[in-house]
């Protein structure tokens, strides 16, 4: 399991980073934290001419507040993002991603590039409305996260195009984080079957405000519930209404079926994943 | 061939490498630390744990070009110059630990830094700290005990 | 002199010991085989078949020899000398399947070798694989894999004992269960490799291999490339992990040495997790099916039991036979049985070939019967403890329904401390309370009995076996001890557990003994390392040398003592007069007098302080326990946690309990990845589903509780010093125990289950709506 051979770019700034996308185009694979790609890489599943390693890029470094936004910048590796981005949900989920030793090295903008339908990241970010900051020797361009994530490893960005960073607006709101593996009760790091990200506000009244329900591992990308959204939308939090919730989110997917999972428990897990995800969110 | 600079171990090493040369090779084959293990290219393992720069990273999940500039460490630089074992060393040896000794070397490098704020460690903390580091022999239990009383002095 | 006991001192055997093996692995020290550097070395890389049934049309590696870096090319032709591959089982009917090592014609399995590219180092080896043109054209799938067993089955037994039938016919309760036993892949964390070296100047081959038997894996590769055994030598620094995988003869360590006599350059091929788990050590796979007749007050009448052994390609390697042998001869276990009726046997199939994983076939049979044994309890309205009480043999020597005769044992005590130990009675509360709360808690039991140190009188699980292992003990002229063992650890700390046994022999320390294993060249002939059988292969042949060696010393100190055999003691390395302090000899001295001094060297006959014994016990030992496992099922996600696992182990006499205890719980280990984790799967065209390690699931830490140990020590009558083989019981037992106490979790839910592992979607399906 060894790669094959590329040409190694390392540039110093954002600029010789796209000018190198630019002249690559699809030839180029970029290089961040390398978790996800140097695995396929020693598999020979993907062979890439030319790496464009980004994490010299000082300008890529960094968490900043944004206005109303916090922006994590490309070289933004997990374990910083876990201590230091003040985003409860994206560190309640990063606790799931692999283990320390890979969350030292991947970074947050990198697991969104590579828009792995199972990944926590893409979720949370789907279900905070984050969006996702791409620029290429053309232009710069915001997507928002929807309209990212297109199919599986299949996203908006161009192939000249690089994500220089991810914005999530700041907010007070409340979450709630569930998912499974195969493994046993407990076990986290290991590729999720199914998972759920949720957010969303308590009014004066104890009724729920913006509920936002992002699903992994149950579609070609993460995807929000928003008819579940709906219903939760004014409604007091109560067993009843989580019932109705997921319900309706198990209903509106249509899973696939792999080795790890058929699509009839994938959907069972939305069910039971979305209520525990509601109940931790309004507790 | 990219040239680089890397220093392991506290020595600094000026090398040319083709590029895609992981960092677990050219630890093994070209400086002969064959201590950092190759159980699996792709990260799910740990046998390859090494400390860059003071955290556990996976050595086989790096490129060395990479690594260049930055500063490595494996676990051959854990015992003194002396031979004297790192606490966490005799601790493992104590409890029993290892068995055929292959996930050691990555299990005692994503452990070391846990042990490096001097706060006591609850068992519960150190199997979550391990779930990364796989062992096919000891069923996890000694380790974590070792691990437990090499946090309390 | 024999007269002597075994032990000089009690200091060392029967202590927490703590391994000499350690401070090398501490420390990144120790050597594996794909740490050994040789100068000129080149490493292998296979072109392997991406498909699993085919013939080949063309092979075209002119791209690969282009490549830069590739230094040779092998393909069927180079390897047309070697011989093929067979198994050594005499059984009648058993058809058997050749292997050659690179096949010309076609390909049988994902991920058989059909080429090899060898070159300066692996990245370019695989850019030379990748260069290899390899066509192929499909086979009708009902195209025999092997001519000559046109239906797949290459062998099948049937045999009854007792009136099975009738006791069938007259049951007041009939109970059968059918599992699917998945296939799994036995991933020592360092997978398969050799270094091969070849010296033309001598015609010497030496093969750095990570081998659990070193002399029969040397005779393997001597016979396969018609080398005088002599020739060849099979060594190996330590090994990481092997589990029954290292056993095989591959024909990847054939392509190795052959290459490396061409090339006359060293040759390394490591296997890469990817290899390891498409082509490397399969096992278990089965089609398992059990029946058992009960009387109304539970008492066991009869069993059937139909084990169908999915081998893989060939049959060849030694994980064939044991499998599904093993799994129809320990079916009775612990249990009184008067009838008992076996079919079983294997066929082969587009899949990498089997190879022995700890505990064989008896994890199967184990965890059928006690499956089995609590689907009676509900079905009669008896508790599962009762029914096994009612059922569990005396403690003591008994005689199984297969004439299989245990030596005295704890059967009935382990089994109840271990309920003692996990408070059965109060957990039956728990469980009741924590079920009107919408919590599914469950129990499992799981008695068991496991052979070992098996001779070639031993003969269980039907298989005819030979053996021959020999120990040397030698003291040099400083009066250093050193023991060459027959067996080879994989991280047992074999050198530990001998270094105490031959210190309390010769009544010095440990740290002075030094062992020798796992080198053809310093070791003498033995059988190597599998099925539990070193702690009583090393204490018998090594007790057998010792003694011989201690007798030479004794003599020698009764001439220069010019003292009565009966006055001489050995205590802290000397040899002395009792009760007179003064006049003791060291050990160094006496080496040296046998050497050196005529007079004491004609009283010795043979001056060598040097003695070599052969050791094959006339009957194996049987080690028992019982493991209780309580879990928690998540009724919304099918999710087990283990709350805990209790082992109660009977090994006789423990030489290290700290290394009897770590057997245990890696046991436990690899019996929890059994039952809820592990398994490889093929889709419906033989293609591999499962082939890194993110979709094949070992046990990680957080899948484990702590394991909880008790021992109870029952001595051997048949291994030496009351030593009883062990290590795999446990792996054994583990996963019925699981299984059980999921079973038993959702067992208001019933269930559907008919297939290994039970994963959190199983367990699901079988739950009613969450």
């Amino acid at each position: 399991m060894k790669p094959s051979a590329f040409e190694y770019l390392a540039p110093e700034t954002c600029e010789e980073a796209l000018g190198a996308l630019a002249e690559h185009g699809d030839d180029a694979s970029v290089l961040a934290g390398g978790q996800s790609l140097i695995p396929m890489m020693n598999l020979r599943i993907a062979a890439p001419r030319v790496l464009i390693d980004v994490m010299r890029i000082g300008e890529l470094r960094g968490i900043r507040s944004r206005g109303d936004r916090i922006e994590v910048g490309a070289g933004v590796r997990m374990t910083e993002a876990e201590h230091k981005a003040g985003v409860p949900l994206l560190q309640r989920a990063l606790r799931h991603v692999g283990h320390p030793a890979i969350r030292n090295c991947g970074t947050v903008c990198g697991s969104v590039a590579h828009a792995d339908p199972a990944a926590e990241v893409p979720a949370v970010l789907l279900a905070l409305d984050g969006e996702v900051v791409l620029r290429s020797v053309r232009d710069e361009r915001v997507l928002a996260a929807d309209d990212f994530f297109r199919s599986y490893y299949t996203t908006a960005r161009e192939p000249d195009e690089l994500v220089v960073a991810v914005r999530i607006p700041a907010s007070a709101a409340r979450v709630g984080f569930h998912e499974v593996t195969p493994r046993l009760g407990g076990s986290t790091g290991e590729f999720a079957t199914a998972g759920v990200a949720a957010a969303g506000e308590r009014d004066d009244g104890g009724r729920l405000r913006r509920v936002r329900i992002a699903l992994l591992g149950v579609a070609d990308r993460p995807v929000r519930a928003r008819e579940a959204e709906k219903l939760l939308t004014g409604a007091q939090p109560t067993a009843d209404v989580f019932a109705a919730a997921s319900e309706s989110a198990a209903a509106a997917v249509d899973p696939p079926s792999d080795v790890h999972a058929g699509a009839a428990y994938r959907r069972r897990l939305v069910r039971v994943l979305t209520r525990r995800a509601l109940a931790e969110l309004a507790a | 061939m990219t040239a680089i600079s890397i220093e392991v171990n506290g020595t600094v090493h000026e090398l040319d490498v083709p590029p895609r040369l992981l960092l677990t090779d050219i630890l093994r084959d070209r400086l002969g630390l064959t201590g950092t293990k190759i159980g699996c290219a792709m990260g799910a393992c740990g046998a390859c744990t090494v400390l860059l720069n003071g955290a556990p990273v996976r050595a086989c999940l790096m490129f060395a070009v990479q690594a260049s500039g930055r500063s490595v460490r494996t676990v051959e630089d854990l015992a003194a110059d002396d031979g004297e074992l790192h606490p966490l060393q005799r601790a493992l040896r104590e409890h029993h630990g290892l068995q055929c000794g292959y996930c050691t070397p990555g299990m005692l490098m994503a452990i070391a830094p846990l042990l490096e704020s001097g706060q006591p460690l609850e068992p519960d903390a150190v199997r979550e700290a391990i779930a990364g580091n796989l062992c096919r022999c000891t069923g996890y239990e000694t380790i974590i005990d070792a691990v437990v009383e090499a946090s309390r002095p | 002199m024999n007269d002597w006991p075994l032990y000089a001192q009690q200091r060392w055997a029967g202590k927490r010991v703590q391994r000499l093996e350690d401070p090398g692995m501490l420390t990144g020290a120790t050597s594996y085989v794909t740490d050994v550097q040789l100068p000129r070395m080149l490493e292998l890389a296979f072109v392997r078949s991406p498909v699993p049934h085919a013939r080949i049309t063309s092979l075209d590696v002119d791209g690969a020899r282009s490549v830069p870096g590739v230094r040779g090319v092998l393909g069927p032709a180079e390897l047309a000398n070697v011989h093929p591959t067979m198994d050594f089982v005499e059984l009648e009917g058993a058809l058997k399947t050749p292997r050659i090592a690179l096949p010309g014609d076609r390909v049988r399995y994902v991920g058989e070798p059909v080429a090899a590219v060898v070159a300066d180092d692996r990245y370019a080896a695989e850019d030379g694989a990748d260069a290899v043109v390899l066509s192929f054209e499909p086979i009708d799938d009902r195209e025999p894999i092997h001519e000559g067993i046109p239906d797949g089955r290459y062998f099948r037994q049937v045999a009854a004992r007792g009136d099975v039938d009738a006791a069938f016919a007259r049951a007041a309760c009939v109970v059968r269960r059918r599992l699917a036993i998945q296939r799994v892949v036995t991933s020592p964390l360092e997978a398969c490799g050799i270094i091969a070296d070849y010296d033309p100047a001598d015609g010497e081959l030496t093969c750095y291999l990570s081998t659990q038997m070193p002399h029969l894996a040397r005779a393997a590769i001597a016979e396969a490339l018609a080398l005088p055994v002599s020739h060849v030598r099979v060594l190996c620094p330590a090994m990481g992990g092997a589990f029954g995988g290292k056993e095989v003869m591959l024909p990847e360590y054939l392509c190795a040495a052959v290459a490396a006599i061409r090339l006359r350059r060293p040759v390394r091929w490591v296997e890469d997790r990817s290899e390891a788990l498409t082509a490397g050590a399969h096992g278990k796979e089965a089609d398992a099916e059990l029946e058992a007749a009960f009387d109304d007050d539970g008492s066991l009448r009869a069993m059937r039991s139909r084990f169908v052994s999915d081998t893989g390609a060939y049959s060849s390697g030694i994980g064939a036979y044991v499998e599904f042998m093993v799994a129809a001869y320990s079916v009775p276990g612990l249990y009184r049985l008067d009838a008992y009726a076996l079919d079983t046997g294997g066929v082969v199939s587009h899949k990498a070939p089997l190879s022995p994983f700890r505990g064989i076939g008896m994890t199967t049979s184990q965890t059928l019967r006690e499956v089995l044994f609590d689907d009676a309890a509900r079905a009669l309205g008896i508790d599962r403890i009762e029914l096994r009480r009612r059922n569990l043999v005396d403690d003591g020597p008994w005689r199984t329904v297969l004439d299989e005769q245990y030596e005295p044992g704890s059967w009935r005590t382990a089994f109840e401390r271990a309920l003692e130990l996990i408070d059965y009675a109060g957990f039956l509360d728990r469980q009741a309370a924590a079920r009107a709360n919408g919590r599914l808690l469950g129990i499992g039991i799981s008695p068991f009995v496991e052979a070992a140190g098996l001779g070639s009188a031993g003969g269980a699980g039907g298989l005819p076996g030979t053996s021959h292992d020999n120990a040397t003990v030698s003291i040099d002229l400083s009066g250093a001890i050193t023991v060459a063992l027959p067996t080879f650890s994989h991280g047992q700390g074999h050198r530990t557990t001998a270094a105490q046994l031959v210190a309390d022999m010769f009544a010095v320390t440990p740290k002075e003994v030094r062992v020798l294993d796992g080198d053809t060249a310093r070791t003498p002939f033995g059988m190597g390392t599998f099925g539990s059988r070193s702690g009583v292969f090393i204490a018998g042949t090594v007790s057998q040398a010792g003694r011989i060696v201690r007798d030479k010393l004794l003599r020698a100190a009764e001439v220069l003592l010019e003292a009565a055999p009966e006055d001489l003691e050995l205590v802290d390395g000397t040899v002395g007069v009792r009760g007179a302090p003064t006049r003791r000899i060291p050990l160094a001295a006496l080496a040296g007098a046998a050497h050196f001094a005529p007079h004491v060297r004609a009283e010795l006959g043979d001056p060598t302080l040097t003695a070599s014994a052969f050791f094959d016990p006339p009957r194996p030992t049987h080690s028992n326990g019982t493991i209780a496992a309580v879990v928690e099922v998540d009724p919304g996600t099918g999710g087990v946690t283990i709350e805990r696992i209790v082992v109660v182990e009977d090994c006789g006499t423990m030489v290290n309990p700290m290394i009897v205890e770590g057997q245990i719980r890696g046991g436990v280990a690899h019996g929890v990845g059994l039952a809820l984790l592990e398994r490889y799967v093929y889709d419906e065209n033989g293609q591999p589903q499962t082939t890194t390690l993110a979709e094949y699931l070992l046990p990680r830490s957080t899948d484990l509780p702590a394991i909880e140990i008790d021992h109870v020590e029952t001595p051997s009558e048949n291994g030496t010093a009351g030593v009883k083989g062990m290590a795999e019981g446990p792996a054994s037992a583990t996963p019925a125990a699981v299984v059980c106490a999921v079973l038993d979790a959702i067992a208001p839910h019933g269930d559907l289950i008919e297939e290994l592992p039970l994963r959190p979607e199983t367990i699901a399906a079988a739950l009613s709506e969450g």
